[in-house]
């Protein structure tokens, strides 16, 4: 995911990098603590263990090689997501200045997808899912493998979008291609910083967080979670998708209709006949409603006894 | 070996990354005059060139995986500017004295949070590499054969095992670092003399005049 010199435009790389220094900024603001006697040695470790760990290439489907991102990993054992940022920009530096491994005028790209959205996304759902899960800590490693490979796919897609802006490769090319690669990293960084974490909650638990507390500050994910799926896909793009399209220029897309046993599906279209774009909009509620139902009751059932 | 003060030589080495890294797409010509600087700052540093080698070729077999699948084009323009980046950072690393890097790593205008993590983190590089070589060792009396049968049983224990071992060992290392005195600042002093300043003035506008010839042409 390192981009290397030359694939961002300098106007991309320049926003990327004033985003990126601007964290940074309010990182060493936030982190001062992590320089403290008993902290520093972990901060210089995990930046060090993190550095060691990215060298490490395992590879991927289509001829392609992953490595550890550790942005959840180096946020948990840190303990804040600032030190995790810190830890991660500082090994995107040395890997820059001293490997050419991610170009010096990408750095601020570099460190804005995997410094700043990997730690945080996956900081922020482990800390979320920990909390649904029950807010044990015996959960964590779970909560945090889960995370980490979301962070991953979500860095990969932040990449995508710069590349595209960029005008290196259309959107509708490099964005498939870099989440459908990294969606295979993604199970690799999962079981790395789960099974790390597995082992340091049994070995060494004073490292990690404690016990949460039970997720009740419901309201802002679920109105954010509501106000998308009602309100934003009124303005949903009505073109076909790739497949459609696909079958339209072919000419395939009447097969469809030949099919003899018919599903009867309430929301087709995601919408609700004889409703128009409401029909749209409260099918949307209905789908996220069912999802978070669904999620509620997967998370209740993996949920230890004793949380 | 160049008779120049550590932080002249990592800040020269920058000029010559930084410099050809800012290059327009396919500027052969300023990319090859940075090539010619850079193998003459490697003669200068009188770098071992067998070392040298083996480290160029196995950091640019990663960045062949990366760069090949853009085409032949844009590939060899950025594969050779790396090779040039690498030479030139290669060269200063490999011809530095040990533990001086935070030294040179002291005169670069970062903050400061930045550079004591930049230098705890290359202390503990070798804390952990040396762990690594005492756990794949032992791993060998225990009956695993090699590196790569080591390497075959790592789980993500033995990866938690090894940073908790690691982090035991920073942890003694730092605190005899602060009982010696040690408050996250280097106490030697690497501020530039006049001469040298001039001399990394020189080098930094020859630089910006190459790099911005290449966007001319």
């Amino acid at each position: 995911m390192h981009i290397p010199d030359g694939f961002v435009s300098p106007p991309v790389a320049a926003a990327a990098g004033l985003v990126s220094a601007a964290a940074l900024f309010v990182a060493f603001r936030r982190s001062q603590e992590a320089f403290g006697i008993r902290r520093a040695p972990i901060l210089g470790l995990t930046t060090a263990f993190i550095f060691a760990a990215q060298m490490i290439n395992f590879p991927v489907a289509g001829g392609t090689s992953g490595h550890l991102l550790g942005g959840t990993l180096a946020a948990i054992v840190l303990g804040s997501p600032w030190a995790g940022t810190l830890s991660i920009a500082t090994v995107l530096i040395i890997q820059a200045v001293l490997f050419a491994d991610g170009g010096i005028t990408a750095l601020g790209a570099n460190i804005l997808n995997m410094a700043v959205i990997g730690v945080w996304v996956g900081w922020g759902l482990t800390q979320t899912l920990q909390r649904l899960f029950g807010g044990s800590k015996g959960r964590l490693p779970f909560a945090a493998g889960i995370a980490a490979g979301v962070s991953v796919v979500v860095a990969a897609i932040a990449c995508a979008i710069e590349l595209a802006l960029s005008g290196t490769a259309p959107v509708a090319i490099v964005l498939p291609a870099m989440s459908g690669v990294h969606i295979l990293i993604a199970i690799g960084e999962g079981l790395i910083t789960g099974g790390v974490l597995n082992y340091l909650s049994t070995a060494r638990p004073d490292l990690l967080p404690g016990e949460q507390h039970e997720f009740r500050g419901w309201s802002i994910p679920v109105v954010s979670i509501f106000l998308i799926a009602g309100v934003l896909s009124l303005f949903a793009s009505a073109w076909p998708d790739g497949l459609e399209k696909v079958a339209q220029n072919a000419g395939f897309i009447n097969l469809a209709d030949r099919v003899r046993v018919i599903v009867p599906t309430p929301l087709a279209n995601y919408g609700i006949e004889g409703l128009g774009t409401i029909g749209t909009s409260i099918a949307g509620l209905i789908g996220a409603a069912v999802c978070f139902a669904v999620a509620f009751g997967i998370a209740k059932v993996v949920k230890p006894k004793d949380a | 070996m160049l008779k120049l003060s550590l932080p002249l030589r990592l800040q020269l080495s920058l000029v010559i990354v930084v410099g050809a890294a800012l290059l327009k797409h396919h500027a052969w010509y300023c990319l090859a005059a940075y090539g010619a600087i850079a193998l003459l700052w490697a003669g200068l540093l009188r770098v071992p060139i067998l070392k040298l080698g083996g480290l160029l070729g196995t950091e640019l077999i990663f960045l062949s995986l990366l760069a090949l699948p853009l085409g032949w084009e844009r590939a060899s323009f950025l594969l050779v500017r790396s090779l040039i980046c690498l030479i030139a950072m290669n060269s200063f690393l490999l011809t530095l004295p040990p533990h001086s890097f935070g030294i040179a790593l002291k005169s670069l205008p970062v903050p400061a949070p930045l550079k004591e993590n930049l230098l705890l983190a290359g202390q503990y590089m070798e804390i952990l590499l040396s762990e690594v070589t005492r756990m794949q060792r032992s791993a060998q009396l225990r009956g695993l054969n090699g590196t790569a049968g080591w390497l075959r049983y790592a789980s993500a224990s033995m990866i938690g095992a090894l940073y908790l071992r690691s982090l035991d060992r920073a942890e003694r290392v730092y605190a005899a670092m602060v009982t010696r005195g040690y408050n996250g600042q280097l106490p030697i002093d690497s501020a530039f003399r006049p001469k040298e300043r001039f001399v990394l003035l020189t080098a930094w506008t020859i630089a910006a005049c190459l790099t911005l010839t290449s966007y001319r042409i």
